[in-house]
């Protein structure tokens, strides 16, 4: 099910965050995104927790459940699968 | 119309690019112009706190960002700057030259370092949380909002006790994270009020030119001139840097790309929020 969502979390990563010249393949499912991988900080995890909220209306309340939530683009696709409505 | 922004200190030692040869020449007009390298924890100057390190380090980046763009033949119509910033912005600007902006970073660093002996600071970081709550979470905790950097993130500044207190306060009204980390001095706040006489004689010190490209500064959105370089280097200390107004001021001032020029990315994730918000 969450597997399902993978190619949209990503594109949904590229579009909320305006990252230019990276295609969703180029995103690795399973690398850290924070800190190593894609290098995303504080700044950018409020910028994806409103993107979610808006095009899956998936909340994510606060930074300590968004540390295992932007773990990775698997994590994300399978916290919106676990909490949509 | 293209407008360059310098960003202020870093937090961190990384993304330096240290084995760049004219990075390397700027760390050498620095260390001719302040007698510290920002690379080299040197503990037995207890003048150079890692406040100043970061501050002198920052400017580095900036100016050596500002002379690549410079030699591939780019030209901005607008600058503008954001807290400590302000020095390689002036030098990009034409008003003074690197070594001076690398001592005014350097002395004036010193000098509210110094101001930080006397009690305990901190800064805090706030995001996720709208103005008008936090500003009486600041007040509640006699704690002051040193940044206004968009609509929903800001910087706190106070003494480290009651930004622990006011942290805690946001967390608890909802903030989605407020995290906490150790200053010299309480930045951009009335705090800093008691060392301005001092930072005063310092600017006095220097002359400034007529900036060659114009500097739009980060409190009122003016334009500064010759005349108004000394007071804002003063004043600027003591008041909040509003970006969020800085840089919606810029684009209905026709300004259409933004060059980040100094350390990390922070101005231009600022910028992609407020955009969303336009």
């Amino acid at each position: 099910m969450s597997d399902e969502l993978i190619p949209k979390v990503k594109q949904m990563i590229i579009d909320s965050l305006r990252i230019e010249g990276m295609s969703p393949d180029e995103i690795d499912t399973d690398a850290q995104l924070f800190g190593e991988g894609l290098g995303l900080d504080s700044i950018d995890a409020l910028q994806l927790v409103v993107a979610m909220e808006k095009e899956f209306g998936v909340v994510v309340p606060d930074a300590a459940t968004g540390s295992t939530v932007f773990a990775s683009v698997r994590s994300m696709a399978a916290y919106i699968a676990e909490n949509r409505k | 119309m293209i407008c360059w922004m310098f960003p202020g200190q870093p937090i961190t030692f990384t993304g330096v690019p240290s084995d760049d040869i004219e990075f390397q020449k700027i760390i050498r007009v620095c260390q001719e112009s302040t007698g510290c390298n920002p690379l080299e924890n040197d503990i037995s100057d207890s003048d150079i706190s890692q406040s100043v390190r970061l501050q002198l380090l920052g400017t580095c980046i900036s100016l050596h960002r500002s002379s690549q763009l410079t030699i591939e033949g780019k030209v901005p119509d607008l600058i503008a700057e954001h807290s400590m910033g302000i020095y390689p912005a002036l030098a990009a600007s034409g008003s003074i030259d690197s070594a001076t902006a690398l001592e005014l970073t350097y002395r004036i660093g010193v000098a509210m370092a110094k101001r930080g002996m006397q009690r305990e600071y901190a800064l805090g970081c706030v995001i996720g949380m709208s103005c008008s709550p936090l500003e009486e979470i600041a007040a509640n905790n006699t704690v002051h909002i040193a940044n206004y950097n968009t609509s929903h993130h800001f910087l706190l500044a106070g003494e480290r006790k009651n930004i622990d207190a006011a942290l805690a306060e946001a967390k608890a009204s909802g903030a989605f994270s407020a995290a906490g980390f150790p200053c010299d001095a309480p930045l951009h706040t009335p705090l800093i009020a008691e060392i301005t006489e001092g930072i005063e004689q310092i600017v006095a010190g220097y002359s400034f030119c007529e900036p060659l490209i114009p500097l739009v500064e980060h409190i009122g959105q003016t334009v500064l001139t010759a005349a108004t370089i000394p007071a804002f280097l003063v004043d600027e200390l003591c008041r909040p840097v509003y970006w969020d107004t800085t840089y919606r001021t810029l684009r209905s001032r026709g300004v259409t790309q933004f060059q980040e020029v100094g350390a990390g990315k922070a101005l231009s994730k600022f910028n992609r929020w407020i955009d969303s918000e336009i």
